[in-house]
């Protein structure tokens, strides 16, 4: 009897032979295919990001405040920011109240009012309340002489407007779009890219590659139905990160054994986003748990400094065992989670003094590990989500000044971190030195053209860090810049979403944790792809979800459940 | 939430500054990816520096100047013809920049902006057709005989260069040791036609008398003495010896300094630098079908009276590019317009071949047609036409000091004023001596071979 590796090996053989006596026909599909890729990603994009640019994310109220005059106004957020001012989401128009008078908010155990020292004070059921009051449905809140009454929806309130003419159609023909179609169009390209790679391979066939791939496609379709069942329809954000995925992992299938790793990588961070979209659901919960993530993410980062390995340069490599693990890809998440939740009670407090330390001692412990990638990254995190709370413009101002002391500082007490970037923008003349990587990524992106020069032949992988730093320039030559464009856009479409999403986000928590994984996922993209094409300096940071590497594609899925936290499309009724 | 909601510009703030970043990306990729992707590090095309993927490059008669067979770069099988076009079909290393396999590698090679370095298995780069007929460049390289020069022979209607020859030159198929022989190889990797400027010596004196005729009212009817020596207040203009009375005529046969010196004093630096100008001296970025052309140079700034003369006769500081000259006279075989050069068949068809843009006007027609009998003269009443008695060669001399104690430049440029071969042509010889009886004898021989093509 043959053992099963024994059969595995006969058939790669057989595929092999098989492959070979087609003769030229590899040539052929590749030949048809690299008009195939581009246009089916443009249809991708079109069928992912129309329905995530186009509104239909209009939260259902929680309550309704009813205003002397009888206007019932929805309290559509956890936290309702009350005052005079525009920016108010319940505008009372009175002289006697303040800008930002009060907030109401929501918490699971009920409804409190924070006044926000307002100068004709807040009270409830006629009693003046300092800090925060909670209160019961039907109480009258006084807001300087102003009564307000929180009420249960029903009846009728005002609703916003429908939107009509070309803005509706829009968006109903947005809503049209059906993710489980979109899901068959991933599957046909992904299929299609597998079998172009396997034609292409001939003689160098492995058996591994569509096995693992084939796994990696029941992973999305049983993500799909996982979703279906729990009545969750809008899932773009996650094609997109498939599709991602998809192409990744033809970067990584020239060594099966790293695809298979690849695989799992994404398997876990599948998981990890499940568990984090579960968890954030409750904000008490995520509340909760930030010092945990906090303490965590310090640990993780300590325990680095003191036992991590320097690998290219940079000592962000942790070995536990058989797995090597990048700590500053996974605490990047914990930055985000701790960094939206560290701000108790959110929009009634404005204190950032432990986001602050917290932050520093991250970017910190990063430019010592002289990971300047991740410090640059983390920081714009920090720069955004800092600003989303404290909507201080001043604080950008000193970062950016902090930041540029630090570098300088570092630059001049290090002398050698500069001779890192000396080729940056001017890679040709260090084109076979310093500048080799870049100069390499440029000769092959624009041997790509923008179709590609089929899949799995590429001369940039043969160069060092290909996988991962240069992965841009991999996915330009092979599939063209097209869709190399596509990889580099996924991140942007993201960042547009989440920054438009933040009206209707239900609490400034989503907002905060979605803006700065976004950014955190813009900026790294930023880095690896300019960085590849001597437009940035160089870091050796990964493409999210397209770059060879466990940690990096585990830290992604987090980010994106951060992201995908302020989606209120998917939620319906009480999260 | 709507107060945060305002705050998330610092969110499209990011997402502005990464499109400008993808907006960089793509600017650099419209305006350099030929040159990213024709790096001589690229293994489509490329291997250890060696072209192994390009099309063929075909003479005017569709012989192979260098083709690719079985992944190596071949060149003409005569190895004089090799010689003769190494510097239009470019060296194995890629160190000629004017070459075809250099200035033009991103169409040799086949690549293009849409699909990249992508052909289908078996299929090669892009061929190239050029005008230059071999046998004829392979004369010129045996009439220059080893010594550093030019040659350059156009079809003045079309602007097709027949002949494109430089000197040194070395065998591209077996490329020698050229630190072996520093001296014998100074400038190999320059086409001297083309990239390398030297001071124009008498032939200059076409252009001041071009400046004369239109701006000098009865200058054809004047006389100018020579007694072989011109004092000015701050310097001396010389001839060889003195030429005695002379006509404009006879001044330009005799290659009068004192007589052009004279002329250049009364048009006066602004004239004469608007004439130059004309005239192309100093241009920049001039082409041929893509490859770049260098400039001349053409100064009088701080120039006193006896810099003024000098440059009148083509000394001074004045730098001439072989290629302006060819242009030059072909603006006076042309009724005054000069023609755009081309190395690419078909390359100056214009629109379908239905349409040419005419040439740029260089000098009037009456003035074209003076300098031409001028030019006549010069060939009738002192060079001789030898076999081209029929073809009405019209030239001009040119015998530019260097100093340093080196033979002087020798220069021969002119054109056959006859319809059945419309040809221009300029021959230098560094340190060839008298351009009268070397560059002459070089041009009269290769005309009486190009006469016979098509």
């Amino acid at each position: 009897m043959q053992g099963l590796p024994a059969m595995f090996a006969q058939w790669e053989t057989a595929v092999q032979a098989w492959l070979v006596g087609l003769g030229g026909f590899g040539d052929l599909v590749t030949f048809v295919t690299r008009f195939f890729f581009p246009l089916m990603t443009l249809a991708l994009f079109l069928r992912c990001l129309w329905p995530l640019m186009s509104g239909g994310r209009r939260p259902k109220p929680w309550a309704l405040a009813e205003t002397p005059d009888g206007t019932r106004l929805p309290l559509v957020h956890w936290e309702n920011a009350v005052g005079s001012g525009k920016n108010c989401d319940v505008t009372l128009d009175d002289p006697a109240v303040s800008r930002t008078h009060a907030v109401i908010s929501r918490r699971r155990d009920g409804w409190y009012v924070t006044d926000m020292g307002s100068a004709g004070g807040t009270a409830v059921g006629g009693t003046p309340c300092a800090g925060t009051v909670r209160f019961e449905e039907g109480d009258l809140l006084t807001l300087a002489g102003v009564e307000l009454t929180v009420l249960p929806v029903e009846g009728d309130y005002d609703r916003p407007r429908q939107r009509r003419g070309l803005s509706g159609w829009a968006a109903d023909a947005a809503r049209s779009l059906k993710p489980g179609v979109t899901l068959l169009y991933l599957l046909l390209f992904q299929l299609t890219a597998l079998a172009a790679f396997a034609f292409g391979a001939g003689a160098g066939f492995s058996l591994t590659v569509p096995v693992a791939y084939l796994m990696f496609m029941a992973l999305e379709c049983l993500y799909f139905l996982f979703t279906r069942g729990r009545g969750r329809r809008r899932i773009e954000p996650e094609l997109l990160a498939f599709f991602l995925c998809g192409i990744g992992l033809f970067v990584a299938a020239a060594d099966p054994d790293s695809l298979l790793k690849q695989v799992g990588a994404i398997a876990i961070g599948l998981l990890l986003f499940l568990v984090l979209t579960f968890f954030l659901n409750n904000i008490d919960r995520a509340r909760l748990a930030r010092y945990v993530f906090a303490g965590g993410s310090v640990a993780l980062l300590a325990l680095n400094l003191l036992l991590g390995e320097t690998r290219f340069g940079a000592r962000n490599w942790l070995s536990l065992g058989p797995v090597s693990i990048q700590p500053s890809e996974l605490v990047k998440v914990a930055f985000v989670f701790a960094g939206a939740a560290s701000l108790e009670y959110l929009l009634t407090r404005r204190n950032l003094i432990m986001f602050l330390g917290f932050s520093g001692v991250c970017v910190g412990a990063l430019g010592l590990m002289r990971d300047f990638g991740a410090a640059v990254i983390f920081f714009a995190g920090f720069l955004v989500m800092a600003f989303l709370r404290s909507g201080d413009a001043r604080l950008l101002l000193v970062g950016l000044a902090v930041a540029a002391a630090g570098a300088f500082l570092a630059i001049s007490i290090m002398p050698y971190i500069a001779a890192r970037f000396a080729a940056w923008g001017n890679a040709w003349a260090f084109a076979d030195t310093t500048g080799y990587q870049q100069t390499r990524t440029m000769i092959y992106t624009a041997s790509g053209g923008l179709l590609g020069t089929g899949l799995g032949h590429g001369f940039l992988r043969h160069v060092a860090a290909a996988d991962t730093d240069l992965v841009f320039g991999v996915v330009a030559e092979e599939w063209g810049l097209i869709v190399a464009l596509a990889c580099a856009l996924a991140p942007l479409a993201l960042a547009f979403f989440a920054a438009t999403s933040v009206r209707a986000a239900r609490s400034a928590f989503y907002a905060i944790a979605a803006c700065g994984a976004a950014v955190i996922l813009l900026t790294q993209t930023a880095l690896n792809v300019f960085g590849s094409l001597d437009i940035l300096p160089l870091t050796g940071v990964t493409l999210p979800f397209v770059s060879n590497g466990g940690s990096s594609m585990v830290g992604c899925w987090g980010l994106l459940a951060c992201i995908k936290s302020i989606d209120e499309r998917h939620r319906s009724g009480r999260g | 939430m709507k107060l945060m909601g305002r705050r998330a510009w610092i969110v499209l703030v990011f997402c502005a500054l990464f499109s400008v970043g993808i907006g960089a990306l793509l600017g650099g990729y419209a305006k350099d990816a030929p040159r990213w992707a024709t790096y001589p590090a690229n293994r489509y095309f490329y291997s250890g520096g060696r072209l192994i993927r390009a099309g063929t490059i075909y003479d005017r008669n569709g012989a192979a100047l260098a083709e690719t067979v079985d992944g190596q770069r071949r060149y003409h099988e005569s190895a004089d013809v090799r010689r003769a076009l190494m510097h239009l079909t470019g060296d194995p290393g890629g160190n000629v920049a004017s070459s075809l396999q250099v200035a033009m590698r991103d169409k040799l090679t086949g690549w293009s902006a849409v699909t990249g370095a992508y052909t289908f298995p078996g299929a090669g780069g892009q061929d190239l057709h050029t005008t230059v007929d071999a046998a004829l460049c392979r004369a010129a390289y045996e009439a220059l005989d080893g010594r550093p020069g030019a040659v350059g022979i156009m079809n003045y209607r079309t602007g097709e260069l027949l002949c494109m020859v430089s000197s040194p030159t070395f065998d591209p198929q077996k490329p020698p040791d050229l630190a072996a022989d520093p001296e014998a190889y100074e400038g190999v990797y320059l086409n001297r036609l083309l990239s390398a400027s030297f001071a124009p010596g008498s032939v200059f004196k076409l252009v001041t008398a071009a400046a004369a005729l239109d701006c000098l009212p009865g200058v054809g009817e004047r006389t100018f003495s020579c007694d072989g020596l011109l004092t000015l207040e701050d310097g001396r203009i010389t001839c060889p010896h003195a030429h005695g009375e002379q006509t404009l005529g006879q001044a330009m046969t005799n290659s009068c300094n004192v007589a052009f010196a004279q002329l250049a004093l009364e048009l006066g630096e602004t004239r004469l630098t608007q004439y130059a100008q004309k005239a192309g001296f100093g241009r920049r970025g001039l082409t041929l079908d893509g490859i770049p052309v260098s400039g001349g140079s053409f100064t009088l700034a701080d120039a006193t009276q006896a810099d003024l003369g000098w440059a009148g006769v083509g000394q001074y500081k004045t730098l001439a590019v072989p290629l302006d000259y060819l242009l030059y006279v072909s603006a006076i075989a042309n009724d005054g317009r000069a023609v755009t050069p081309h190395i690419l068949r078909g390359a100056g068809d214009g629109l379908f071949g239905l349409w040419t843009r005419p040439g740029e006007r260089v000098l009037a027609a009456d003035t074209a047609e003076t300098l031409t009998g001028l030019m006549r003269d010069n060939v009738l009443n002192n060079y001789g036409e030898g076999k081209l008695a029929a073809y009405r060669l019209c030239a001009k001399t040119g015998t530019a000091e260097v100093g340093g104690g080196k033979a002087p430049h020798a220069w021969f440029v002119g054109f056959l004023d006859s319809a059945e071969a419309p040809l221009c042509f300029v021959v230098l010889v560094e340190n060839g001596g008298s351009g009268g009886s070397v560059a002459a004898g070089i041009a009269k021989t290769l005309l009486a071979q190009a006469i016979k093509l098509d």
